[in-house]
């Protein structure tokens, strides 16, 4: 597979990233601006997902309906998602349509009316999704455990309260627009079929002059932590860990890879074998990795029937400790082969590349070729894994259960 | 991009699209059963039997099978819907016989005893891990209420109570009645080696012994159920709307997928519009899902309890009025290119182009390129999309309701 990558930094601070995929006739775009939900206002949290829905009512010469049938003429599929640091506008259509579609990005990003009469519904669906979150008791759960895990407000949930959404007014999101939608810290990343010359002189003329803040630093405080249960008269008891781990800048970042694929990585997981296959104690176990810029962590989830409870979090924390003690040179092989391969067919996909590389843009400053990650793969040794191990133990958990009844949590630390 | 297809002497199909320019492939065996093929007193069997696919054979034990995926990095996994149950993995070209061979080797699994008990427990708990989501009891609840009578009423999980009462026997018998050869599909996609796919499906799969299967299609009820789940421990009314549509097999099922695009498309549709964008409901959308000899369009809406009544008033306004006058041109030209468009980035992965490939086959044994798929879809008039709204009655609904509110 040929890769392709370019790299144009604006004089403004946006950076632009694209990539040319032979044999694909789709282009996908990911555009990140610095306004996420982590640099909501004290008292205005859920600014940032009003603001994400609040955007698409119109921009520049269209209302609400004038946009979406733009959009949806044009065949774009598009999602726009509320991160820590980052709102992400996310769009994928045929490539021949892809200018057509970046015209209207820059009126969504650049002049969104934000006007008046849409601001109230906006509001309301963001109360109605907050409400809607005590009925998914397995995202609420994780959800509510990153938001503890993380030093504050770096993990905040997106979805605000009911007391900062109820307050929250027009003019307070739409300054949360003003400081964040801004080219200092904005990355826009397009893959597959794409011009590349091209790409640059539309987003030079659609971009180029665009102007706003110096992006806001956030000065995080100590993390909430802790355990907590929150009563629900639910079917399952939903568990939810955070341990520390590295992140992706780490030099141990790769070992930590490895060590979440050889835990959970597949149905021969650690976990996997031991709690759902030998001991029948759940249908879903898994440990996700996950970084932000500066802190990252292994997020553990099982959820089992309550009378379970107790023995799905002693077998679960059993076999992350367990890890250190050792991992086979079969389990190393199978981890580097699964995370290799997920690579490969992740690389056919224009949306997973574009959202690939304006991650690493943020994370790294630059783009990591399939080459290089595969070399960086395949050098990881046991000992490398061990180590990793050692220096960031499954202790001191994070914990969050949502259940009929709280569980024993004094192993945990 | 080339089609292939051949025949074991023992009736077992398989069919291939070759397309080079990828870098995976992948494989599915598709077996012809689901939950509308059980017997009430062996509710969710065919799920459970799909789990217990994975828990070994002659060849191999539970845990070979779990590595062996894993050694090739392969992204594997199974579903169990009404009318299908469909076993896949997609891996690098380099391991497709190894992948065959295993796909193949589990599809004569041993169905172990102990393995039988031990997975009851992982069943269970998936059935209390559905319990906890709303949206998921509706969608299980509206089948039940508008197939009454009708085995696309059936549960695919089946009830904590059937499972319970499952013998591994029932199992062996429902396995023997279901997995003939003549009743599966090996498809593959992507880049693969055709020769040598077939070469290895005969090697495993000759020796499975042929039987009749037989699939009851009565015709679907037109039934205007109404169920009122009271239920206090949701925060939310989730409310299924649910009316008949046209079958897999019928060529209107090209207009009923553009009814239900301008309909009810998660956005700029016109229950977007009526619903969603003036914040009287979360979540409001229609499908159209086309099945054996039945089909439906589903809706779903979310939104406050007190405000169910009126959201539903207000959907059923809109299927009406689309009824009488259609889709605009405006609307008709969007709904296809965003078909299309899905059509074409779900077709750029082998993942995504096996299942299409795959029910084409399954439900109406044809193959058709992407390319004329999206012709056909192109060739719909805003006058088939109004026939087929007519014809079927969108407005006859079922409808069941699941939250707090009393009454609607």
């Amino acid at each position: 597979m040929s890769e392709q990558y370019f790299t144009q930094l604006l004089p403004n601070g946006m950076m632009l990233l694209g990539q040319k995929m032979g044999q694909v006739s789709s282009a996908a775009m990911s555009l990140v601006v610095p306004a996420g939900a982590s640099h909501d206002p004290a008292g205005a949290e859920g600014a940032a997902s009003i603001s994400s829905e609040w955007c698409l009512r119109g921009a520049g010469g269209r209302d609400t309906r004038g946009l979406n049938d733009a959009l949806d003429s044009l065949g774009c599929q598009h999602q726009e998602s509320v991160l820590s640091e980052h709102i992400q506008f996310s769009a994928a259509q045929l490539g021949s349509n892809m200018a057509a579609v970046m015209d209207l990005y820059a009126d969504i990003v650049l002049r969104p009316r934000l006007e008046e009469t849409t601001f109230e519904p906006c509001k309301a669906l963001a109360i109605q999704d907050l409400a809607s979150l005590e009925d998914e008791p397995i995202h609420k759960c994780n959800l509510m455990l990153r938001e503890r895990y993380y030093p504050y407000p770096l993990g905040r949930s997106i979805y605000g309260t009911e007391e900062s959404l109820n307050a929250v007014t027009a003019a307070a999101v739409r300054q949360s627009v003003q400081a964040g939608f801004t080219p200092d810290g904005a990355i826009l990343a397009v893959a597959g079929n794409i011009d590349w010359d091209k790409l640059c002189a539309q987003v030079q003329k659609l971009f180029g002059s665009w102007r706003g803040a110096t992006r806001r630093i956030i000065k995080p405080t100590a993390p909430l932590g802790g355990v907590v249960h929150i009563h629900k008269d639910s079917a399952q008891t939903h568990i939810a860990l955070a341990h520390r781990s590295v992140t992706i800048s780490d030099p141990r970042y790769y070992a930590a890879r490895m060590a979440e694929v050889v835990l959970s990585g597949g149905m021969s997981s650690r976990l996997f074998t031991e709690v759902r296959e030998k001991r029948g104690l759940v249908y879903h176990v898994s440990t996700r990795y996950h970084s932000l810029k500066d802190h990252a962590g292994m997020f553990t989830y099982a959820a089992t029937m309550p009378e379970k409870g107790q023995q799905t979090l002693e077998v679960t924390v059993g076999e992350i400790r367990r890890l250190a003690e050792g991992v086979s040179d079969e389990e190393m092989a199978r981890a580097r082969t699964q995370l290799k391969s997920s690579l490969v067919m992740q690389g056919e996909s224009t949306s997973s590349r574009a959202n690939a590389m304006t991650a690493d843009w943020y994370h790294l400053g630059r783009l990591r070729t399939l080459a290089e990650l595969s070399e960086q793969i395949d050098k990881v040794t046991v000992d490398e894994v061990i180590a990793y191990l050692c220096e960031c133990p499954a202790r001191n958990f994070t914990v969050l259960v949502i259940g009929p009844q709280p569980l024993d949590t004094r192993g945990l630390n | 991009m080339d089609f292939k297809q051949t025949v074991l002497d023992n009736g077992l199909t398989i069919i291939a699209e070759v397309n080079p320019d990828n870098v995976s492939m992948a494989a599915g065996f598709f077996v012809r059963t689901g939950s509308r093929d059980e017997t009430p007193s062996v509710a969710g069997v065919s799920h459970f039997l799909e789990h217990m696919v994975f828990k070994g054979t002659a060849r191999r034990s539970p845990f070979d099978v779990n590595r062996e995926f894993d050694e090739m990095g392969a992204e594997y996994n199974a579903f169990t819907s009404e009318e299908n149950t469909v076993f896949y993995g997609a891996v690098l070209r380099e391991f497709q016989s190894r992948l065959v061979d295993l796909l193949a080797d589990i599809l004569r699994p041993s169905l172990r005893g102990e393995d039988f008990d031990m997975e009851k427990n992982v069943i269970l708990d998936e059935i209390a891990r559905y319990e906890d989501q709303p949206s998921y009891r509706v969608y299980e609840k509206l089948m039940a209420e508008h197939f009454r009578g009708h085995p696309l009423g059936n549960s695919v999980l089946g009830t904590t109570e059937s499972i319970k009462a499952l013998q591994l026997g029932d199992m062996k018998d429902y396995f023997n009645r279901r997995y003939s050869p003549g009743n599966v599909t090996v498809v593959a996609v992507g880049n693969l080696d055709w020769p040598a796919l077939v070469d290895k499906v005969a090697q495993c799969c000759s020796h499975w012994k042929h039987f009749d299967v037989a699939r009851d299609l009565p015709a679907a009820p037109r039934r205007l159920g109404r169920l009122p789940i009271v239920d206090t421990r949701i925060n939310r009314e989730h409310i299924g709307l649910m009316s008949p549509a046209p079958t897999s097999q019928d060529p209107q099922r090209f207009a009923a997928r553009l009814a239900s695009t301008v309909v009810g498309d998660h956005n700029g549709s016109r229950l977007f519009y009526a619903l969603v964008e003036p914040a009287i409901a979360d979540e409001a959308s229609l499908a159209y899902d086309g099945l054996d000899g039945a089909g439906a369009f589903l809706t779903f809406i979310s939104t406050d309890p007190d405000r169910a009544a009126q959201s539903l008033r207000i959907a059923h306004d809109v299927l009406r009025r689309f009824q009488d006058e259609g889709p605009s041109d405006i609307e008709l030209q969007a709904a296809k290119n965003k078909i299309a468009s899905s059509a074409t980035l779900k077709g750029e992965l082998p993942m995504g182009r096996l299942t299409t490939v795959g029910f084409d086959w399954v439900y109406r044994k044809e193959y058709v390129p992407l390319a004329a798929q999206i012709d056909k879809l192109l060739a719909v008039s805003a006058a088939d999309v109004l026939d087929v709204a007519r014809k079927y009655d969108m407005t006859a609904t079922t409808i069941v309701a699941l939250g707090p509110a009393e009454e609607i």
